[in-house]
Formats: structure tokens, C-alpha cells, sequence
């Protein structure tokens, strides 16, 4: 019993000196200015106070990149998502030439460095007149998002039982409404958690949003609360924490509700490949 | 074929066969038209953002660019020649090398160390669980703005923890000097990206039969026996996988050292990825960024390929 406590606590005191940080990020957004600057600092807020909240929505542009950012990643998602599950059925269940080498092309491009993408798109965003619009980031990222949604979507794909098509087949169903009946609900689950990992990615993506948009208009989160910490004169780190922590709500309310949707996500993902 | 054998007597005649025959092919000819209609927006996609842009960093390299007029002259080798003369390339690659052995190494102690404690029967698992998870999911932006607001010379927590526990006697620049920024930023990486460990390493130690940890507590082995003749090569296979993947995403990393350090001080911290970005936009000097990025995709190919490979085994 005395070993059972003892291990519960060791265990729970790396669990929190790892989640620290984040802790420190809340309490430090609910402090008043002049209290981040006490000796010793105090671990909770003596005064509670929402004003960076309020500052943040209020004097800066935040709203504007937050709008931003929920475009962005929503018309990514929808697309990529989209694409991946027509694309995973055909790679996973017909049979064709070049169809492994597609399968190898995709695994490719899902571990290639978006350094190397980055310069010709950029050229070519520029050519095509997109570079500042949320379009060229949605383009953009669609690079990274294809290959992570259509490999996620793949071993989901690969998961569901032949026979279920082949028997609705046998009933008269055609291909694509076999498909649409009994492929598709089956996928479901797959497709929410590979649409919020596809999320996921887009939201917090940076270099392609630093690179291709350099106007308030297009810029997501990312770049923007970026910015508002290199162009500030002296740095308001409550506001930078308030911040913080409101872009960092989505992700909040996926691991409160959707937890399980990510965890399986990772078992069919890049481990077991 | 039906033709040559002839059917016997009582089968259905060879015409109808034939017709079934070819009707299954028209099918299959069919299935295999919209499995390719299926594919299509997909090949449209991949050609037009990934393999038309792959190929043209590849020419790119080829030319000396000034980014802002985009006015570029053939060179031919000369970026690559330039570039693998340069000390800065191999520095980097050094730099490189550190940061991703660095951390991938703290990565896996930490994650799977963290599994291991996590399988157990703790109070308030799933709650441990999500906190854990959460640092691999947050925005690199947010993880490095806290973990710069930690780091501050003179308000952050991190001096004053360590000043009262008598570790160091004056704050510490944990960003502005060496080796402390190359320290700060292995171990932010590891903070940021152990969990993805902890996850794969969990699902692993999940499916491990009871009975083998049984047999081995019948022969007499303790806990740490336990652990290395029976946990660990359980997780060998997902191990290699692991390693092979987070160095991967790793040796590219970019946001987390671009943002906390900038590669500084100097260029102490600057790895590859950082120097594509300087020379392209910085430097102005596009092409011979694209010369470091596919040399560095080429040093990358070695452990895409080792990825490939095994995935590939593992499917058939």
C-alpha cells in the first residue's frame, strides 16, 4: 500500500512538472501586469483579472487572425479530407497499374522536408497572383495535409472487412453505392479523427503562413501572434499568455469531447504505418 | 482456358461461358476505370503542389536567384560546389546532427519511460494521460512563447526555481549563450515531441500477452529482468519505427529552433532547415537555398528510405 502511494505520487510529479508549463501559461494570463514582476513570484493570482483577455480581443487584431486561422483550417480539412477518402478507397480496394507506386509516392511526400516545397510554391503562389490570400496557404498546405490525411485514411481503409462490400455487391448495390452504404459508415470514425489531426496541423502550422502571406488581411494565428510579440515595444507577457491560451481553445475542446478520436488516430498513423 | 479443355457434358455450353468470362472482365475493366476516376483528384493534386514544385526546386538549384526581382542565370553545379566548400553547410550539418540526436535520444528515455509509469495502475490515468498529450498537440507558437516567458532572464520562473533551490547563483541566459541555447532548445523538443513516444509506446505495451510477464515471475525474474527479457524486445519492432520517424520529423525541424532561438546566438543553433530559409529570404539568394534543401533532402532520402522499407514489410 505504502509502495502503491509512493508510486502514484513519483508518478504525478512528473506528470505535472511536464504539464508545468502550460499551468504557468493560465495562471500567468489571469495575473495583473504588475504582479508578473514580484519577488518571489506568487504561484496563484493574488488578484484575478481578465483585462489581457479583454485587451487582446479588444486594441489588437487577434479576432481577425483567429477568423483567419478557423478559415483556413476548415477549408483545408474539408478539402484534404475529402480527396484522402476518395483517393485511400481506390488506392486500398481497386486494382490498377501504378498503383503501388502511387502508395509509395504518397508515403513519400508524407516524410519530405516542406523546405524543399516551399521556394517553388512561393515562385509559383507569386506567379499565379495568390501570394497574401488565405487560397495560397489552403494550396500550401494541402502539401503536407494530402499525404498525412490519405496515409492516415489508408490503414483505416485497410481495416474494414472485404466481405462487407463484397456481400452488399452480391445484393445488387454498384460499386459506388456500396460505397456510400456501407463503406462510408464504416470509415466514419477514421474520418473524424484523420479531419481533426488535418486540423490540427493546419492550425498550428507556421513556415508556409510566414513565408507566403505578409498582410493582417490573410495572416493566421500562428504569424500573427508572432508578430504581436516582435513588433511590440516592450513585451506584455500576459497578453502573449492570454493569447496563447485562446489560440490554443480548439485543441481544448478536441481533447475534452474528442480524445478517443485522437488516440486512434495515432495507432493508424505513422507507427504502424 | 474453357476452349481448349471443352466442357463436359451436363456444364453449362462453352458461349455462355465465354460471355460470363467476358463479362467479369468488362466489370473488372470497369472497377479498375473508377478506381483510377477515384484516384484522379488525388494524382491532380500530388502533381500540381508536390511533384511539379519537387522537380523545380531540383532546376532551381541550378540558377543563381535574387528573390526579390525573381531574375535568375544557369550556374549549373556551381550552388552545390559553392555550397559543399562552404563551412557554413558542414557547421550546420553538425549543428543538425546534435539537435536531432540530441533530442530524439531524450525523446525516447522520456517516452518511454513515461509509458512504462502510464501502463501502471494510477490514480486519475486518463486525466495524466491527456496532460501528457497536450504539449505534442499545442501550436509550436504557443509552446515556444511559455517556454520563452520560463526562460526570461529576469522574471521567468525557471531562474528563480533554480536560484532558490541553490543549483545556480546569478539568472542563467538560457537562450543568448552557448551551450545553454543548444541545451534549451534539445530539451524544449523533447518536452514538445516525447509524447508522440509515450502514445506509440503505450498502444505497444497494451498488446503485450499477460501471460508472458506470468511465465517469467514463475521462473523468478524481478521487475527489472522483467523489463529487459520481456517489455523490451516486445518493443523493439515499434522502437526502430519510432526512432526511424521522430528523426525524420526532427532533423527537418524548423518553427521550434526558427522561434526560439532564430539559430542564434550567431549561428550556434542553426541547423539546416534554418539556413534554406535565410539564404532564400534573407540572403535573397533563392537558388542557393534550393541547392541546401536538396542536399539536405538527399541526406534525409537514407532514413526515408529505411522508413519505407520497413512500412512496406510490415504490410505484406
Amino acid at each position: 500500500m505504502v509502495r502503491k502511494i509512493a508510486f502514484n505520487l513519483f508518478a504525478w510529479s512528473i506528470v505535472l512538472v511536464v504539464a508545468f508549463p502550460l499551468f504557468w501559461m493560465l495562471v500567468t494570463s489571469v495575473k495583473p501586469q504588475f504582479e508578473l514582476f514580484r519577488r518571489p513570484p506568487t504561484v496563484l493570482p493574488e488578484t484575478w483579472t481578465f483585462e489581457h483577455y479583454w485587451k487582446l480581443l479588444s486594441e489588437t487584431n487577434f479576432l481577425g487572425y483567429f477568423w483567419n486561422s478557423v478559415i483556413l483550417s476548415t477549408t483545408t480539412t474539408i478539402v484534404v479530407v475529402a480527396i484522402a477518402t476518395l483517393g485511400s478507397y481506390s488506392l486500398v480496394r481497386f486494382r490498377y497499374r501504378g498503383r503501388e507506386s502511387l502508395a509509395f509516392l504518397v508515403l513519400f511526400t508524407y516524410l519530405l522536408p516542406s523546405v524543399v516545397l516551399i521556394l517553388p510554391l512561393y515562385l509559383m503562389l507569386v506567379q499565379l497572383g495568390l501570394s497574401n490570400t488565405i487560397t495560397s496557404l489552403v494550396i500550401a498546405y494541402t502539401t503536407f495535409a494530402l499525404p498525412y490525411a490519405l496515409w492516415l485514411l489508408r490503414s483505416f481503409m485497410a481495416g474494414i472487412p472485404e466481405d462487407l462490400e463484397s456481400a452488399a455487391l452480391v445484393d445488387g448495390a454498384s460499386r459506388l453505392g456500396a460505397f456510400w452504404d456501407v463503406i462510408l459508415p464504416q470509415l466514419l470514425p477514421g474520418i473524424i479523427s484523420t479531419a481533426l489531426f488535418t486540423f490540427i496541423l493546419s492550425w498550428n502550422e507556421y513556415l508556409y503562413a510566414l513565408v507566403l502571406v505578409n498582410s493582417d488581411e490573410a495572416r493566421p494565428l500562428t504569424t500573427g501572434v508572432m508578430n504581436m510579440l516582435i513588433s511590440s515595444f516592450n513585451i506584455e507577457w500576459s497578453l502573449l499568455m492570454a493569447a496563447s491560451v485562446m489560440m490554443s481553445v480548439p485543441l481544448i475542446v478536441v481533447f475534452a469531447f474528442l480524445q478517443s478520436y485522437l488516440t486512434r488516430g495515432f495507432g493508424a498513423g505513422g507507427v504502424k504505418g | 482456358m474453357p476452349k481448349q479443355v471443352g466442357p463436359p457434358d451436363g456444364q453449362p455450353d462453352p458461349e455462355r461461358h465465354i460471355m460470363a468470362m467476358q463479362k467479369q472482365t468488362l466489370l473488372e475493366r470497369r472497377y479498375s476505370m473508377l478506381g483510377l476516376l477515384l484516384i484522379a483528384p488525388t494524382v491532380l493534386v500530388f502533381c500540381a503542389v508536390i511533384v511539379y514544385p519537387l522537380i523545380s526546386a531540383i532546376y532551381l538549384s541550378l540558377f543563381k536567384i535574387f528573390t526579390p526581382t525573381l531574375e535568375g542565370t544557369w550556374v549549373g553545379l556551381d550552388n552545390y560546389r559553392e555550397l559543399l566548400t562552404k563551412g557554413e553547410f558542414w557547421t550546420s550539418l553538425r549543428t543538425n546532427l546534435i539537435w536531432t540526436v540530441g533530442t530524439l535520444s531524450l525523446q525516447i528515455i522520456f517516452g518511454v519511460g513515461m509509458a512504462l509509469v502510464l501502463h501502471q495502475n494510477i490514480w486519475f490515468r486518463s486525466l495524466a494521460r491527456s496532460l501528457i498529450l497536450f504539449p505534442y498537440f499545442i501550436s509550436t507558437v504557443v509552446a515556444v512563447l511559455v517556454w520563452k516567458w520560463l526562460f526570461n532572464d529576469l522574471y521567468g520562473i525557471l531562474n528563480h526555481f533554480m536560484m532558490s533551490a541553490g543549483l545556480i547563483e546569478f539568472p542563467i541566459d538560457y537562450l543568448g549563450t552557448m551551450p545553454n541555447a543548444m541545451i534549451s532548445v534539445i530539451l524544449v523538443g523533447a518536452w514538445k515531441y516525447f509524447p508522440f513516444v509515450v502514445i506509440a509506446v503505450l498502444a505497444r505495451l497494451q498488446s503485450i500477452p499477460d501471460q508472458l510477464y506470468e511465465a517469467a515471475r514463475i521462473d523468478g525474474a524481478g521487475p527489472i529482468a522483467r523489463f529487459f527479457d520481456v517489455t523490451l524486445p516486445q518493443l523493439r519492432e515499434v522502437l526502430v519505427v519510432i526512432i526511424l520517424l521522430r528523426a525524420i520529423w526532427d532533423f527537418k525541424e524548423f518553427d521550434l529552433i526558427f522561434l526560439l532561438t532564430g539559430g542564434g546566438p550567431v549561428t550556434s543553433t542553426q541547423t539546416l532547415p534554418l539556413v534554406v530559409y535565410k539564404e532564400a529570404f534573407s540572403l535573397n539568394q533563392m537558388g542557393m537555398a534550393a541547392a541546401y534543401a536538396v542536399i539536405m533532402m538527399l541526406i534525409m532520402l537514407v532514413f526515408m528510405l529505411l522508413y519505407m522499407r520497413r512500412t512496406r514489410t510490415e504490410g505484406s
